[in-house]
C-alpha cells in the first residue's frame, strides 16, 4: 500500500484533515573495534505515520504493519472523538505547492561497498595506530508525504563514516565523514590522512588546568554544541518556555561572525529534505544572523500562534530543525591553530548536559583530541578536562571563522551538520578535584 | 510460531548459530504543554530481528512478512555473517520459558479520557503553585516477544509498562531553574499508587520555587550527604556503566567510549569497604525488570562493586563469549530492530545501618544534596559532574538553609573511596539509558541510600 491508497483508505472515516507519512528505510552497517569486525547490520523498514484532525482535535498514529490500518483508524476515530480542542494546533497547510527536483547525485554511493571500504581503512592505517574503531552506515530512504492539500516523494541516500583511532600511549583522536552526493564522496579516502595528522600532533598527553582559553574548535566540537542549540529555536520548546531562544528574538547573543542556519535544501546530507510534514517546501533559515537571533522554525500552527509565517520545519505538533549550516568564513584553519598564543585546538566532545536551558548554561566534555597550543605550536595533548560555560559566552567569544566546512554526522551527539572551524576567546575549562 | 520455526529453519542451513526474535508492542502517549493537551498517539509495531554466525556476526530487522522479501533480507545476513570479523558467542545452557510482567490494573483497562484527566490534575497543582513551564507526559507500552535460537532456546514474553514524564521550569528573582521527573514502572496503572504521583509533583514544584532563591556556596572542601537520586545516578555513571563488558573490550570505543576498569582489574579496590553496587533485573516492577535476557539467559542479580573491590562484569553471550567467560545476562535492546547489547538493569549502592539523622548529626561543616540537574562524566568513566538542585547546608549535625547549585566535580575511585557510612534506606528513580549506535535508550531504574563521603570538593 502506497501513501495515496492509505490516505484514500483512512479519508473514508470521520475525519477533516488527513496525513500519511510513508517511510520505507534500508540501512547497512558495519561496525569494528581494535581492528577487527564486530557485526553487520541490515535494516529493511517501512511504516506509516498518520495525523487526523477534526476541528482543533488532533490525533496521531503510526503502524508498521498494513494489516493494522483499519484496526489503528477505527481508534483514532474514537479516541478524536473523546479529545479536547488543542488550544495550539490551527490547521495544516493548505496552499498547493509545485516542489523542487533533488540536485544531489547517488549512483556512485548506492555501489558504494561499505564492508570492502572497512577492510581496506583498516588495512590502510593499522600500521599508524595502535587500535582503531568505528561504524560505516549505507542508508537509503524513500518518504511519500499525503495531506489534503498536497503529495510529494523524496528519495535521498547517504555513507556516513566515523573512527577513532588510539596511538601507541592510548590516546584517541576521532574523524568524522558524511555525504549524500556523489561528488564528495572521494573524501571519504581522505578522512585516513586526516586521523593520522591528528594521531601525530597527540605527543605527550597530561592532565588539563583549569581557567579561562583561546580555542580553536574543530567542525566536530562545534557542530555538537550547535546541535544541543539549534533544536530550542523548534517554535514548540520557545512556546514552553525552556529554551535558550525564549525571549530572544532579534536580540544580539554572538559575534557579528557567527550566522547559524537550518539548511534541509542542502541535498548533499542525509538530513536534507524537499518539504516538510505537511508539504510546505522546506528552505534555509537563519536562526542566528551575525550574532543576533532572527528566526524560529514554524510549522503552520506554531506560526499563526507566533504571527509569523511556516518556515517549512514541520513535525505536525512541533516544528523540528533538518539540518545544521555555519556560515563559512575567510580564515585558513591551519592559521587559526597557529595564531593562538596561550590556548586549545578541541576537536569533538560529548555528554552535553544543560542546568539552565533558559540562559543555555552548560558543560561538555571534550575528548578524541585536546591540543595545548603555545605560540602556535601544540606542545602536549590534554585529558581530565570539561568545558563548563554558557552558548551566550562562547557564540559571543566567536573571533575567527573558517573558509572551510565540514560535512559530519557523529553518533548521537550531531546532526547532519556543514561547519566551519571557529576560534573562540573564552573558553571556560574545569576539571575533577 | 509459524514464521519463527520457518525463518529459523532458512538460516540454520546457513549459519553455525542462528536466532530469531520477534516483537509485537501496542504504546501510547498523551503530552500535555503549559495547560493545553499537545498530543494523543498511538503507535503499533512489530516485526523480526534476526542473528546469524559463522566469520563474524551479523544482524538484521525487518517488519515485511512477504516471503520473497523476508528471503532476500535472511540471504543477506547470511551473507555478512561471512565476513571476518569476531565469531564467538558463550556458551549457556538451553531455556524454554514463558514468562509476563504482573500486572494489576491492565494497560487496556485504562480508559484514554481518565489518562487525560490525570495530566489536567497534574497540571492544576502545579498551576496552583504558579509553575509557569509545564510539559507533561503520560506513556504506556504493551509488548509481546518471541526469541528461538538453533540451540533450542525458546522464551516467551509478556511485558507492560507505565512512565510519567515531566519537564517544570520556574522563573523568579531573575533567576530561573528546571526540573525533570522521570517515572517508571513495569506493570500497569497501580504505578500511580506506587509513585504517589500528586504528591511527587507537589514536592518537586516546592522544592524547585525555593531553589530559585536559594544562595551560592563558597567553593571548598565539605563533608557531603548526598541523597538516594544522587547514590543512584553515581551507581549508574560509575560503577553500572564501566563494568559493561563490551565497553572494556572496546566494542563502543568509537561513540560511548571504553572503562577507566581494564579486563584484568577483575578485584582491585575503587571504593571503600562500605561501597558495594549492585545490578539486579529481577526486581519486580522495576523499569528494567526481565527473567530472561534478550539472549534467552536467565537473568540474575550481580555486584558489579562488593566491599569497594571490582567483582562481576555485566556481559551478554557476545562479550562474554570472546573472553571464555559465561554471560551474566545483561544483554538487552530498546527497540525489536535493534542488536543486543550489555546493558544495565537497575543499579544501586546496596543500604548499609544508618539513618538519615545518624549521618547527618556526625557532620560539622556539610552539604545535603538531594536531587541533580546537570551531570555529565568522560567516555571511560572517571571524571563527574553532578550540580545540585534541591541541596541544602549542614552545619554542626543539622540540616540549615537551601543552597544554590552546589557542584561535585570528582572522580570515580575519590567519590566511592570518600563514602564512610551508608544508609540503611533504599529509593529507586527512573532513567533512559543510551548506549549504542544506532543509540539504544533503555529503560532503567538507579537509586541506592543515603550516603556520606568525607572531605570532598564543593563549588
Amino acid at each position: 500500500m502506497d501513501a495515496v491508497e492509505a490516505y484514500e483508505f483512512i479519508k473514508k472515516y470521520d475525519f477533516e484533515e488527513v496525513i500519511v507519512r510513508k517511510l520505507s528505510t534500508k540501512t547497512q552497517q558495519v561496525k569494528f573495534s581494535n581492528n577487527e569486525i564486530d557485526i553487520t547490520n541490515n535494516w529493511d523498514e517501512t511504516g506509516f505515520d498518520i495525523y487526523v484532525t477534526k476541528g482543533r482535535k488532533i490525533y496521531n498514529f503510526d503502524v508498521k504493519n498494513e494489516k493494522d490500518l483499519e484496526k489503528s483508524v477505527i481508534n483514532a476515530e474514537k479516541a478524536l472523538r473523546l479529545l479536547e480542542d488543542n488550544p495550539d494546533y490551527f490547521k495544516i497547510n493548505s496552499e498547493k505547492y509545485q516542489y523542487r527536483s533533488r540536485s544531489n547525485r547517488i549512483i556512485k554511493i548506492s555501489n558504494f561497498d561499505i564492508s570492502q571500504f572497512t577492510k581496506d581503512f583498516l588495512e590502510d592505517n593499522i600500521k599508524f595506530a595502535k587500535r582503531i574503531g568505528g561504524t560505516i552506515y549505507k542508508k537509503s530512504m524513500e518518504l511519500e508525504v499525503v495531506t489534503n492539500y498536497n503529495n510529494f516523494k523524496d528519495l535521498n541516500k547517504s555513507i556516513e563514516f566515523n573512527v577513532r583511532a588510539f596511538n601507541e600511549n592510548d590516546i584517541p583522536t576521532q574523524q568524522s565523514f558524511a555525504t549524500s552526493h556523489d561528488d564528495d564522496l572521494e573524501n571519504i579516502y581522505k578522512v585516513g590522512e586526516e586521523l593520522r595528522d591528528h594521531l601525530r600532533m597527540l605527543g605527550k598527553t597530561v592532565q588539563g588546568s583549569e581557567g579561562t582559553y583561546h580555542a580553536v574548535l574543530h567542525p566536530l566540537f562545534f557542530a555538537s554544541i550547535v546541535s544541543y542549540t539549534l533544536p530550542m529555536a523548534s517554535a514548540y520548546q520557545v512556546d514552553s518556555g525552556i529554551s535558550f531562544f525564549a525571549g530572544r528574538l532579534n536580540q544580539k547573543i554572538g559575534s557579528s561572525l557567527f550566522t547559524l542556519y537550518d539548511d534541509a535544501t542542502d541535498d548533499s546530507m542525509f538530513g536534507s529534505r524537499i518539504a516538510d510534514d505537511e508539504g510546505v517546501p522546506t528552505k534555509k533559515t537563519p536562526v542566528i544572523e551575525k550574532g543576533f537571533v532572527k528566526n524560529y522554525l514554524h510549522n503552520t500552527s506554531t506560526a499563526i500562534k507566533f504571527n509569523s509565517e511556516s518556515t517549512g520545519n514541520a513535525g505536525i505538533i512541533s516544528p523540528t530543525p533538518w539540518q545544521v549550516s555555519v556560515e563559512p568564513g575567510t580564515e585558513d584553519p591551519k592559521e587559526m591553530i597557529e595564531s593562538i598564543r596561550d590556548g586549545l585546538y578541541i576537536v569533538n566532545t560529548w555528554y552535553t548536559r544543560f542546568q539552565d536551558y533558559r540562559e543555555g548554561i552548560f558543560s561538555t566534555i571534550p575528548r578524541d583530541g585536546i591540543y595545548r597550543i603555545k605560540n602556535g605550536e601544540v606542545i602536549e595533548s590534554w585529558t581530565g578536562m570539561r568545558v563548563s560555560d554558557s552558548l551566550i559566552n562562547i557564540f559571543k567569544g566567536i573571533e575567527g571563522v573558517s573558509r572551510e566546512t565540514k560535512k559530519v554526522k557523529w553518533w548521537d551527539e550531531t546532526m547532519y551538520s556543514k561547519v566551519p572551524y571557529v576560534y573562540v576567546s573564552k573558553l571556560n575549562i574545569t576539571k575533577s578535584k | 510460531m509459524h514464521n519463527l520455526d520457518n525463518y529459523l529453519n532458512y538460516l540454520n542451513r546457513y549459519s553455525n548459530f542462528s536466532e530469531v526474535y520477534f516483537s509485537g508492542t501496542l504504546a501510547n502517549g498523551i503530552s500535555f504543554k503549559n495547560g493545553s493537551l499537545s498530543q494523543v498517539s498511538s503507535s503499533n509495531s512489530s516485526g523480526y530481528a534476526f542473528r546469524a554466525l559463522d566469520r563474524s556476526i551479523s544482524f538484521g530487522a525487518t517488519n515485511e512478512e512477504e516471503w520473497s522479501i523476508v528471503k532476500e533480507h535472511l540471504d543477506r545476513v547470511i551473507e555478512n555473517s561471512r565476513v571476518p570479523g569476531r565469531n564467538k558467542l558463550s556458551n549457556e545452557g538451553v531455556f524454554k520459558d514463558k514468562w509476563e510482567v504482573a500486572v494489576k490494573r491492565k494497560i487496556e483497562d485504562m480508559a484514554l479520557e481518565d489518562k487525560i484527566s490525570i495530566l489536567k490534575d497534574i497540571d492544576q497543582i502545579l498551576i496552583e503553585k504558579k509553575i509557569p513551564m509545564r510539559i507533561l507526559s503520560i506513556a504506556d507500552i504493551r509488548q509481546k516477544e518471541i526469541l528461538v535460537n538453533s540451540e533450542g532456546t525458546e522464551i516467551e514474553g509478556d511485558i507492560s509498562k507505565v512512565a510519567f514524564f515531566g519537564v517544570i521550569g520556574y522563573y523568579e528573582n531573575g533567576n530561573f531553574e528546571q526540573r525533570f521527573v522521570q517515572l517508571g514502572f513495569s506493570g500497569g496503572y497501580e504505578a500511580l499508587e506506587y509513585w504517589d504521583l500528586f504528591n511527587t509533583i507537589s514536592n518537586e514544584a516546592e522544592a524547585l520555587k525555593r531553589s530559585v532563591f536559594a544562595k551560592s556556596i563558597n567553593p571548598g572542601y565539605y563533608d557531603l550527604v548526598v541523597g538516594p537520586e544522587i547514590s543512584g545516578i553515581v551507581a549508574h555513571e560509575s560503577a553500572g556503566h564501566p563494568m559493561e563488558l563490551d565497553r572494556i573490550l572496546g566494542r563502543e570505543m568509537s561513540q560511548a567510549g571504553e572503562s577507566f576498569i581494564k579486563f584484568q582489574d577483575m578485584g582491585k579496590q575503587v571504593g571503600s569497604q562500605h561501597v558495594n553496587v549492585v545490578d539486579d533485573p529481577t526486581i519486580e516492577h522495576s523499569y528494567g525488570y526481565y527473567k530472561y535476557d534478550r539472549d534467552g539467559v536467565k537473568a540474575k542479580k550481580r555486584y558489579l562493586y562488593k566491599n569497594g573491590i571490582i567483582n562481576e562484569f555485566l556481559s551478554n553471550r557476545e562479550s562474554a563469549g570472546r573472553v571464555n567467560l559465561k554471560s551474566t545476562a545483561a544483554s538487552r535492546i530498546s527497540e525489536w530492530d535493534k542488536d543486543p547489547i550489555p546493558r544495565m538493569s537497575t543499579t544501586f549502592i546496596e543500604p548499609g545501618e544508618y539513618s538519615l539523622e545518624e549521618l547527618i548529626e556526625d557532620v560539622k561543616h556539610g552539604i545535603y544534596m538531594k536531587s541533580y540537574n546537570e551531570w555529565n562524566i568522560d567516555d571511560i568513566r572517571f571524571n563527574e559532574k553532578y550540580v545540585g538542585l534541591e541541596a541544602y547546608i549542614i552545619e554542626n549535625g543539622r540540616i540549615g538553609e537551601q543552597i544554590r547549585r552546589p557542584t561535585l566535580e570528582t572522580t570515580t575511585i575519590k567519590f566511592y573511596s570518600s563514602i564512610d557510612a551508608v544508609g540503611k534506606d533504599l529509593k529507586f528513580f527512573a532513567g533512559t539509558c543510551g548506549k549504542g549506535d544506532p543509540m539504544q535508550g533503555v529503560d532503567v531504574w538507579m537509586g541506592g541510600p543515603h550516603a556520606r563521603l568525607r572531605n570532598i570538593y564543593m563549588r
